[in-house]
């Protein structure tokens, strides 16, 4: 018997990247695949360290492309297995990662979003956020939980995989390079302590008895002869995400009641918008919160209560609409007035965010 | 809700700022204070000014980076015209007195500009090595966010096994950090004479830092 990484539960202060390899640990994982790039490189460097300890295992692949799809293998030899990406490599990972989609893989990937277009910055953004959501050739049908705390990115990493495995839909942690490399403390546990049980995986391929007697054959499409019979899967799988999606849509609010402005962010600016919506409510502005946590799929039915009873939505994030446009689509026939702060490729601060309200205000 | 303290380190590249914030935010953790530490980086390897964002209060940490420091220190003179931005009215604003013809570029409409002597004194008193301990010391006066025992501790835990192999090396780093405290102390002391005033900059987190003893009337 290996090793648990972690006995009980223990307060600890590291970066975001060895929060998600502990996390991907306490989870079960059992293999990383990955190709290097700033910031998630870490990930690979705290999973390789912890290896030899815990049984586990890492492929450097040749580049993401290769990553996305050993990830999709590992997955159909049934293995628990994540794979780490950001910016450039994560545009690179959207093929395998579209294969996934159409076969239905569960693959866990963390994205670590940095500057764009290109190579841009390897600090940080939040431009990563069409293409996590709707990346590649297909109807986006993948969940994406967008993390604002290291607590969180423990918490969903872990989650990321037992959601992948449960419904069967590629599974992202949408992070980004400020959680990446900065140190605060959380609480590490193990799983089970908390009630959660790993949900078990199994092999889509090289499974036991005879296909077609003891079994159903396996049979695994990415590519079809006609039209209709593409339709025909869609269909069904599009219908499978809508009827799941409500259970896995999650947000955090505070003080909408009386709100007649409502700040919309995700990710690490939700602490910023957090910090200014309770020091706006402190000098008596009547502003409210709301962040969804899952970016894909949105909490509509939430979005379109707090669009309906508000006056106006002030959208702040680190890129030029991703987020906004999202909302715009789930809220569509609101009549609240959209609002914006963006800085694409750039960090919010508490203080911008407070600025833009009182200026909205007057 | 009680803000945290903002502090600001910049220098070159190999000053040592990095892990004087990384220790000072492990530092706060273990006395069980909320500390959030980000580095900047970039796609250098060496070179360029190198900027710490620290934040230490009581509570859960807001954004990791903000506008406007409580503390800046900048150890360089790339570093005074990088970080001169993030000075405002409340600032203490430190830099190092041996950076040449930067008088023009010191931050204007601060709390208080401080020159510390730290470069000098590494050299001449102590060992260029032990300089970033300095300035680690500088800060603990300057924002009483850690204690200086505290300090040692987790100087301790990240040096400790050089320090078995090596005590006078221990002897030196708490020299250093002890010289950091006094450096910053002494102008206080002195500018408090000057004008016989309140240090209210002193008094910066929810918490009291020991600047707090001797702000009084003096």
């Amino acid at each position: 018997m290996l090793e648990k990484v972690i006995e009980g539960e223990k307060k600890v202060f590291m970066t975001g990247n060895e929060v998600v390899a502990c996390a991907a640990v306490a989870a079960q994982a059992e293999i990383m695949y990955g190709y290097p790039i700033t910031p998630q490189n870490e990930i690979m460097h705290y999973w390789a360290r912890l290896m030899p300890k815990y049984g586990l295992k890492f492929l450097q692949t040749e580049d993401e492309l290769s990553a996305g799809f050993t990830t999709a293998g590992g997955v159909l030899a049934g293995r628990r297995v994540f794979t780490a990406t950001a910016g450039p490599g994560n545009t690179l990972m959207q093929e395998p990662l579209s294969m996934a989609e159409a076969m239905r893989l569960p693959v866990v990937v963390i994205v670590q979003q940095r500057g764009g277009p290109s190579t841009a910055t390897v600090i940080y953004s939040q431009q990563e956020v069409t293409m996590t959501t709707l990346g590649g050739n297909g109807e986006g049908l993948r969940v994406v939980y967008s993390t604002a705390t290291h607590q969180e990115l423990f918490d969903y990493t872990i989650k990321a995989f037992n959601t992948a495995w449960k419904y069967r839909f590629p599974t992202f942690v949408l992070g980004d390079g400020y959680q990446a490399k900065m140190r605060e403390s959380l609480t590490i546990y193990e799983p089970e302590l908390r009630g959660i049980t790993m949900v078990p995986t199994e092999p889509f391929v090289g499974r036991d008895g005879m296909p077609g007697v003891d079994r159903e054959p396996t049979h695994l499409r990415n590519t079809y002869n006609v039209e209709e019979e593409l339709y025909e899967v869609l269909e069904k799988y599009l219908a499978d995400y809508a009827r799941v999606a409500p259970k896995i849509a999650e947000y955090e609010v505070f003080d909408i009641k009386d709100a007649d402005l409502v700040v919309i962010s995700h990710g690490v600016v939700s602490r910023a918008c957090k910090a200014a919506v309770k020091e706006l409510r402190e000098e008596g502005y009547r502003v409210g919160y709301f962040r969804p946590i899952t970016l894909r799929p949105l909490p509509v039915e939430q979005l379109r209560e707090v669009a309906g009873k508000t006056k106006q939505l002030l959208v702040v994030e680190s890129s030029n609409g991703q987020l906004d446009r999202l909302i715009k689509e789930a809220i569509y026939g609101s009549t609240a007035e959209m609002l914006s702060l963006f800085k694409p490729g750039v960090g919010v601060t508490t203080e911008e965010v407070v600025a833009r309200v009182k200026g909205i205000k007057g | 809700m009680a803000k945290p303290v903002k502090i600001i380190l910049a220098g070159e590249g190999g000053q040592g700022v990095q892990s004087v914030a990384e220790i000072i935010a492990e530092a706060a953790n273990e006395e069980g204070r909320e500390a959030l530490y980000i580095p900047n980086f970039g796609v250098e390897q060496r070179g360029g000014v190198s900027v710490a964002y620290l934040q230490i209060g009581d509570e859960p940490i807001g954004a990791p980076k903000f506008l406007i420091g409580d503390i800046v220190i900048a150890l360089s003179d790339r570093a005074v015209r990088r970080t001169k931005q993030y000075a405002g009215p409340d600032t203490l604003f430190v830099y190092d007195s041996s950076i040449k013809d930067i008088e023009n570029e010191l931050p204007k409409n601060v709390k208080k500009v401080l020159g510390i002597p730290a470069i000098e004194v590494s050299k001449k008193e102590l060992h260029p090595r032990v300089f970033n301990i300095i300035i680690m010391g500088a800060v603990l006066k300057a924002s009483g966010v850690v204690t200086v025992n505290n300090a040692k501790v987790a100087l301790e835990q990240l040096l400790g096994y050089k320090f078995e192999k090596d005590p006078k090396l221990r002897e030196l780093n708490y020299r250093a950090l002890e010289r950091g405290v006094e450096l910053v102390g002494q102008h206080i002391v002195e500018e408090g004479m000057l004008n016989g005033s309140n240090l209210q900059w002193t008094n910066l987190g929810s918490r009291k830092g020991f600047l707090d003893t001797v702000s009084g009337p003096l």
